[in-house]
C-alpha cells in the first residue's frame, strides 16, 4: 500500500461548497411553519426574582408562545455533569452545582445573561420586540466577580444551599516539595495572574429544532462539537429515546471550545418547545449572547514558588492557584487538571506540589476554550523560568534547555494525574530539538548578539522571547468510522466526530484512499449525523484527527482486507500478489488480470443465491479505537517584538513555531491549525480581555470593544516540523489544534519584557494591552 | 399592522419584487427572504465584514443596511462570483492555498477582494493585509489568504 | 460612573425649589413621561416611554429623596429599568442661592449601570449622561423662566416643552457634534432613553427646598 494522499498536502475536499456559498450552516435551514424564538436574559450578575410576568408578552401579536421555568414542570432540572469528578484524586473535593435551563421565580439568578424566560414567535424580530414586553420583578443582589473574595466567609453566596463558594478542591503532589525547597540555593516566589478571553467563533450559537409528532422523532441541527454525546443527553432530558432525536452538526463556522458545552439551556428549551408546540423553531444567538451565554475560559491566579540550584537546575515546584468556574461547574475539573499537567511542559521537576480550588462567581459558565487550561500552566511555568533566568544571570533559552526531559527517556511517567484520569505519561518526544530548531530559526544568537544592540543603539525597544510548551493532545475514550465501497466503486466513509474547519472531509478521505486504492476526490466522508453514526464522543482537545483517523484507518484496513480476500477469489490469485490501485484490484505482474472495486462491491452484495456461513454482505466495515492515554505533542515558540515607547504599541515582526506532532496527515492543515492557534494566542496576548464591572456586567460584549486579531495584527508565521511518533497508536500521529493557543502569550510577555528591558519590568499577567502595558512602565519608573 | 415597503433588488443579474418591513436588514432579506445564504451574518454590529457584499459593485456590511435601502440598486453576493463546477479564480486561489477552514468569513472575504483586485493593486504583503483589515477571520491567522490573494491575481492577470 | 456638575439657574432659588416640587409641571417637562406618582413625602414612581428614532420602550423608575437639609441639599437614589437595561444611582444635590437672583444647582452622582447599556454602550455613557443632564437642566430652566415671567405679567405660562425626538436630537448633535456614525447613533439611542429617566427624574423630583 503506497501512501499516496497522506502526509501530502491535498487541497480540501469541502471546498468547492464552502467557497461557492453552497455548504449549509445551520441558520441556512429553512423548514415549512419554522417559527424563531428568543430568550429573555437577565440584566443582572446576581437577582432574586419574585415574579416573571409575560401576560403581555403573549398576547403581542405574532407571537406562539412565551414560556418560563414554570412552564416546564418536571422537565426543568438542572443539566447532567458532562465530565466526571477525578474520584481517583485523593481528598477531592467536588461541589456539583450544574447549569439550569431557565431561572426560576423564587430562585436567582447567577451570571448576566441567564434565561428567565423564552418567546416563540413567528419572526426572530417579533419574538425579539416581545421581549420587551415580559416583566420581570427582581431583587439584584451583591455580586461575586473577584476570586479570593468569593472564598472570604462573607461573600455573597452564588449557591445559598452550598453555605461556600467553593467548587472544587484538588491538591496533588510528586515528591516532597518542603524538602526540594529546603535544599535550593534559589528559592523564587511570585503571584501570577490570567484573565478571562472568548473564543468568539465567528458563527455564533443556533438550532434548528423539529418536532415530528407522528414519527415521534426530533431532529435538531446545532452548532455543536458533539452531535452524538448531545443527543443521548438531550433525548434522555426530554424523555424521549436516543433513536428518537437525530443530531446533525452541518458545517460549524468555528468550534474552539465552547461548542463542547452540552446540555446547554437553549438546546433543552428549544427541543423541549419543539415537542410541545409540534413546530419546528429556529434559535440563533446573537453576537453579544454569544458573549454573554457562550462558556469561555482562561481567569485563574496562581501564587507560585521555584526552587533551583545555582546553576539553574529546578529542584521543585510548587503552585497553588485558584481557577474560576463561573456561576456552574458542568464541565467539572478539565480545565484547572490540565492547568496542573501542563506547567510541567518539557522540563523534569522532580518534585512538585500543585493545588486549587475552583470558586463560583457570577459571571458566565467556564469550560474549555482552545489550549483548556493548558496555556495556564505554561505561562506560569516558563514566567518563572524567566525570573530564575533573570535571577542566576542565565541566558532563557540556557536555562530551559538544561532542565528538558532528555530524548532518551520515553515514555516518562509524570506522576500526576491528568483529565482523562489517568496518570500523565509523555509517550514520545523530543524537546530538546524543538528548543534547537526554534533558536535556529528565529537567527536567536545573531539577534542577541549583533541585531539587538543595533536596534538600542537607534533607540528602538526591539526584544526576543522563546517559549516551550508540551500539549497533550488525542485522549479517548474512543471515536468509530464506517467505510463502505460502494456499487459505483466509489467510497462512504462516515465517522461520529462533527467538522468544525479542521478538515476531515479531505485528511479522513487520505487515509481511506491510500488504503483502498482510490482517488482521495472519490471518498465521501459524512461527520456530525447520529443518523448515520451514533458511537462517539466528540471533536475537542486536539483529538480528532488522531482518534477517529485511527478508526478511518482501521475500518479502511479492515475493509482493504475484505476487497482482497473477495477479489483473489474473483481472479484465482493469492492474495500477497494482489494491489489496488486506482480503484481496480490487479495481480502485480500482470495488471490485465483486474477486477474493479465497483464489481466487486456488486458481487459481494449479491441480489439472489445464498451466501456462505458467517459472510457479512459488502464490502464495509465498522472499527472504533481508543488510546489507552493521551499522545503528547510539543513545540517551541519564538518572536521578536518592537514595543513603540509613545503608544505602547507592540509589533511581532517575526513568529516562528517549531512543531511535534508526530506523523502528519495533511501539512497543508496542519499548517493551518498552527496559524489559527497562534492567532488566538496573539489575541490573547494583547488585544483580547473581558472587563467586568463589580457588579458582573460584562463592559465590552462586541467586536467594538473586544479585539480580535486582524490581519494587520498578524505576524508572518514560520513553521518548522519534527517528528517522534507517537507509539499509542497505528498511524503515530498526535493532535496539533491547540499548539499555537498554547505558549503564545508566554512567549509575548517574555519579548515585551526583554524589548522593554531599560523599563525593568517584571510582567506577571496575561493578557496586555497598551493601556496596561502604560501603567506597568509607569509603575516600574515612577 | 407592520409597515411594508414593496422594493425591487437585482441580485446576481436576477431582479427580485418583493415586499418588507423597513426595519428588515439586507443581510436577513439576502438570506431569508431570497434564500441567498452564501452571506452570513457574524456580529450584526459591523465589526466583522463576513456580511460583505457588493452594492453597486463596492463592498459593504448588509448587516448594517436596509433592505429597503437597496430598493433599485444591484447586489452581488458569493453566489454570483462562481459555482462548484467552475470557480472564479479567487475562489481556486483560496483552495490551493488553504484560506479557509470552517469558510464562515471566506463569502465576505471573496466579496471584498473582488474589487480590490479589480483595481490592480499594489500587492505586497502589507498592502494586501490593509484590504483585508476589515474582514476578521478565527480560523486562518489570515496567512494563507494572503498566500491566496497573491495567488488569485497571478491567475487574474492583475497588474499593478 | 461619575456624573458631577453645576449648573445656572436663571431664577431664585425658591421658584428653582417650586418648580421642582410640582409634578404636572414635571410631568410635561420631561418628555414621554407616562405617569409619575407620589407614593409618600420621599418616594415617586414614574413610567416613561421614551421614542426616539427605531428605538423606544418603556423604563419604569423609582426615585427616593433621603437625608434632605432644606434648602440647601438632599441625596437622591434613582432605580431605573427598562429594556436597555437598567442604572442605578445615588446622587447628592445642592443648592445655592445667587446675589444676582439666580440659582446655582451642583450635583454629583455615582451610577451603576447594567445590561444592554453597560456591554454596548460604555464608550457613550459618559459623554451622553453629562449632555443629558445639561439638556435637561436647560429644559428645566425654560420652563422656570416661563413661570417668571408669567407670575411677573399675572398671565398663563408660556411653555412648549421639548418633544422626545427634539430632546434625544439635541442630546445627540451635542454629544458628536454634529458627525454621527450609523454605530454611534445606535449607541446613543439606547442611552438616551434611560439615562433621561434616571438623570432627570433624579433632579427634577428632587425635594430641596423642602
Amino acid at each position: 500500500m503506497t501512501a499516496q494522499y497522506v502526509g501530502q498536502r491535498i487541497t480540501r475536499n469541502e471546498d468547492p461548497r464552502l467557497l461557492t456559498g453552497q455548504a449549509l450552516f445551520v441558520d441556512d435551514v429553512d423548514l415549512p411553519g419554522m417559527l424563531h424564538a428568543a430568550f429573555l436574559r437577565s440584566d443582572y450578575a446576581h437577582a432574586r426574582i419574585k415574579s416573571i410576568d409575560a401576560t403581555a408578552a403573549r398576547s403581542r401579536p405574532g407571537v406562539v408562545a412565551v414560556y418560563t421555568a414554570e412552564d416546564m414542570g418536571a422537565f426543568w432540572k438542572p443539566g447532567p455533569l458532562l465530565v466526571p469528578a477525578p474520584h481517583s484524586i485523593k481528598d477531592l473535593v467536588f461541589n456539583q452545582r450544574t447549569q439550569i435551563p431557565m431561572a426560576r421565580a423564587g430562585d436567582k439568578v447567577r451570571h448576566v445573561g441567564e434565561p428567565m424566560a423564552v418567546v416563540i414567535a413567528e419572526s426572530r424580530y417579533i419574538a425579539e420586540d416581545a421581549l420587551a414586553d415580559i416583566v420581570v420583578d427582581l431583587e439584584p443582589l451583591d455580586a461575586v466577580v473577584d476570586l479570593f473574595r468569593a472564598l472570604e466567609p462573607d461573600a455573597p453566596l452564588i449557591h445559598d444551599e452550598l453555605g461556600t463558594n467553593l467548587a472544587s478542591y484538588v491538591l496533588q503532589e510528586k515528591g516532597n516539595y518542603e524538602q526540594a525547597r529546603a535544599q535550593a540555593d534559589v528559592v523564587i516566589s511570585r503571584r501570577i495572574v490570567i484573565d478571562r478571553g472568548v473564543a468568539a467563533a465567528l458563527e455564533n450559537r443556533g438550532y434548528v429544532v423539529q418536532w415530528n409528532a407522528r414519527e415521534q422523532e426530533l431532529t435538531m441541527w446545532a452548532t455543536t462539537q458533539a452531535p452524538i454525546a448531545l443527543r443521548n443527553l438531550v433525548s434522555a432530558t426530554l424523555g424521549i429515546s436516543e433513536n428518537q432525536m437525530r443530531v446533525i452538526a452541518p458545517f460549524v463556522g468555528g468550534g474552539f471550545g465552547p461548542k463542547i458545552m452540552l446540555c446547554q439551556p437553549e438546546e433543552v428549551l428549544l427541543g423541549w418547545a419543539t415537542m410541545k408546540l409540534n413546530r419546528p423553531i429556529k434559535y440563533i444567538e446573537d453576537r453579544r449572547e454569544n458573549f454573554l451565554a457562550t462558556t469561555m475560559e482562561r481567569g485563574q491566579i496562581h501564587d507560585v514558588e521555584i526552587a533551583l540550584t545555582r546553576d539553574g537546575q529546578i529542584l521543585g515546584l510548587k503552585d497553588v492557584f485558584i481557577h474560576d468556574t463561573g456561576a456552574y461547574n458542568p464541565y467539572a475539573l478539565t480545565v484547572p487538571l490540565n492547568t496542573q499537567t501542563h506547567t510541567m511542559g518539557p522540563y523534569e521537576i522532580p518534585n512538585f506540589h500543585t493545588e486549587f480550588k475552583v470558586v463560583f462567581t457570577n459571571k458566565m459558565i467556564v469550560t474549555p476554550v482552545r489550549g483548556a487550561g493548558r496555556p495556564q500552566g505554561v505561562f506560569v511555568m516558563e514566567r518563572m523560568m524567566d525570573l530564575a533566568a533573570q535571577e542566576l544571570g542565565m541566558n532563557p533559552v540556557e536555562i530551559r534547555r538544561k532542565n528538558m526531559i532528555p530524548a532518551d527517556a520515553f515514555p516518562h511517567e509524570q506522576g500526576i494525574i491528568g483529565q482523562d484520569f489517568a496518570q500523565l505519561i509523555y509517550d514520545s518526544g523530543d524537546y530538546p530539538a524543538t528548543l534547537e530548531k526554534a533558536r535556529q530559526m528565529i537567527g536567536y544568537d545573531q539577534f542577541v548578539k549583533e541585531e539587538q544592540p543595533r536596534f538600542r543603539a537607534e533607540g528602538k525597544h526591539v526584544g526576543i522571547g522563546v517559549a516551550c510548551f508540551t500539549e497533550g493532545t488525542a485522549v479517548g475514550p474512543y471515536e468509530g468510522a464506517r467505510v463502505t465501497v460502494e456499487s459505483s466503486g466509489k467510497v462512504s466513509l462516515v465517522t461520529g466526530v462533527g467538522t468544525q474547519g479542521q478538515g476531515h472531509f479531505t485528511s479522513f478521505a487520505q487515509i481511506v484512499a491510500d488504503q483502498l486504492g482510490v482517488d482521495v476526490r472519490d471518498v465521501r466522508v459524512v461527520t456530525g449525523d447520529t443518523a448515520q453514526f451514533h458511537w462517539g464522543t466528540g471533536t475537542f482537545a486536539s483529538r480528532g484527527a488522531t482518534v477517529a483517523g485511527n478508526a478511518v484507518n482501521a475500518a479502511a484496513a479492515s475493509v482493504r482486507a475484505k476487497i482482497l480476500k473477495h477479489a483473489s477469489k474473483a481472479l484465482g490469485a493469492p492474495e500477497k500478489e494482489l494491489e489496488i490501485v486506482n480503484g481496480q484490484v490487479r495481480v502485480a505482474d500482470i495488471p490485465e488480470k483486474s477486477i474493479s472495486l465497483s464489481e466487486l462491491a456488486l458481487r459481494a452484495n449479491p441480489m439472489r443465491g445464498s451466501v456462505e456461513p458467517g459472510t457479512e454482505p459488502g464490502l464495509e466495515s465498522t472499527q472504533y479505537f481508543g488510546p489507552q492515554y493521551g499522545a503528547t505533542a510539543a513545540g517551541t515558540v519564538a518572536m521578536i517584538v518592537e514595543v513603540d515607547t509613545d503608544t505602547l504599541l507592540v509589533e511581532v515582526k517575526r513568529f516562528v513555531i517549531a512543531h511535534d506532532c508526530g506523523t502528519v496527515l495533511n501539512p497543508l492543515i496542519v499548517d493551518g491549525q498552527v496559524h489559527g492557534g497562534v492567532s488566538m494566542g496573539i489575541g490573547q496576548s494583547f488585544y483580547e480581555q473581558l472587563v467586568y464591572d463589580e457588579n458582573g456586567q460584562l463592559l465590552n460584549a462586541s467586536f467594538a470593544d473586544y479585539l480580535l486579531p486582524r490581519s494587520t495584527d498578524m505576524p508572518h508565521i514560520e513553521i518548522g516540523h519534527l517528528c517522534t511518533p507517537s507509539p499509542l497508536n497505528p498511524m503515530g500521529s498526535k493532535g496539533v489544534g491547540e499548539a499555537g493557543a498554547i505558549p503564545t502569550p508566554a512567549c509575548f510577555v517574555q519579548a515585551v519584557e526583554n524589548a522593554l528591558a531599560d523599563y525593568k519590568l517584571e510582567i506577571l499577567e496575561t493578557p496586555l494591552s497598551p493601556n496596561r502595558l502604560f501603567e506597568l512602565v509607569q509603575a516600574a519608573n515612577p | 399592522m407592520t409597515n411594508q415597503f414593496p422594493i425591487t433588488v437585482t441580485v446576481n443579474g436576477v431582479r427580485y419584487e418583493r415586499t418588507v418591513e423597513p426595519r428588515l436588514l439586507l443581510v436577513d432579506f439576502i438570506r431569508h427572504e431570497l434564500s441567498l445564504t452564501g452571506t452570513h451574518v457574524g456580529c450584526e454590529h459591523g465589526v466583522c465584514g463576513t456580511c460583505t457584499v457588493l452594492f453597486d459593485g463596492q463592498p459593504v456590511r448588509s448587516c448594517l443596511m436596509f433592505a429597503v435601502q437597496a430598493n433599485g440598486h444591484e447586489i452581488r453576493t458569493v453566489e454570483g462570483l462562481g459555482t462548484m463546477d467552475k470557480l472564479h479564480p479567487l475562489q481556486e486561489a483560496f483552495r490551493e492555498t488553504h484560506a479557509l477552514q470552517c469558510g464562515f468569513c471566506t463569502p465576505g472575504f471573496l466579496m471584498t477582494l473582488v474589487p480590490f483586485l479589480e483595481e490592480n493593486p499594489k500587492l505586497s504583503e502589507g498592502e494586501i493585509r490593509q484590504a483585508l483589515a476589515g474582514n476578521l477571520c478565527r480560523c486562518t491567522g489570515y496567512q494563507h489568504i494572503i498566500d491566496a490573494v497573491k495567488l488569485a491575481s497571478d491567475k487574474m492577470g492583475v497588474k499593478p | 460612573m461619575k456624573l458631577d456638575g453645576e449648573y445656572l439657574f436663571n431664577g431664585p432659588r425658591e421658584e428653582v425649589w417650586k418648580l421642582v416640587r410640582d409634578p404636572d409641571v414635571l410631568a410635561t417637562a420631561l418628555p414621554g413621561t407616562q405617569s409619575l406618582n407620589k407614593i409618600s413625602d420621599t418616594e415617586f414612581e414614574g413610567v416613561m416611554h421614551l421614542k426616539i428614532g427605531p428605538m423606544a420602550g418603556d423604563f419604569t423608575g423609582k426615585l427616593v429623596v433621603s437625608a434632605e437639609v432644606p434648602p440647601e441639599s438632599c441625596t437622591l437614589t434613582v432605580d431605573g429599568k427598562g429594556a436597555a437595561g437598567f442604572a442605578k444611582g445615588v446622587g447628592h444635590v445642592q443648592l445655592i442661592e445667587q446675589a444676582d437672583g439666580k440659582t446655582l444647582i451642583k450635583y454629583t452622582g455615582d451610577f451603576q449601570v447594567g445590561g444592554k447599556l453597560a456591554s454596548t454602550g460604555q464608550r457613550m455613557i459618559d459623554t451622553v449622561s453629562k449632555s443629558m443632564v445639561r439638556q435637561g437642566l436647560e429644559a428645566l430652566d425654560k420652563a422656570l423662566q416661563a413661570r417668571v415671567a408669567a407670575q411677573a405679567e399675572n398671565r398663563p405660562v408660556e411653555y412648549k416643552p421639548p418633544t422626545e425626538t427634539e430632546f434625544a436630537g439635541a442630546v445627540a448633535k451635542d454629544v458628536a457634534g454634529g458627525v454621527l456614525s450609523i454605530a454611534e447613533v445606535r449607541m446613543v439611542l439606547y442611552i438616551v432613553p434611560v439615562v433621561a429617566v434616571l438623570i432627570l427624574l433624579a433632579l427634577i423630583l428632587s425635594r430641596c427646598g423642602g
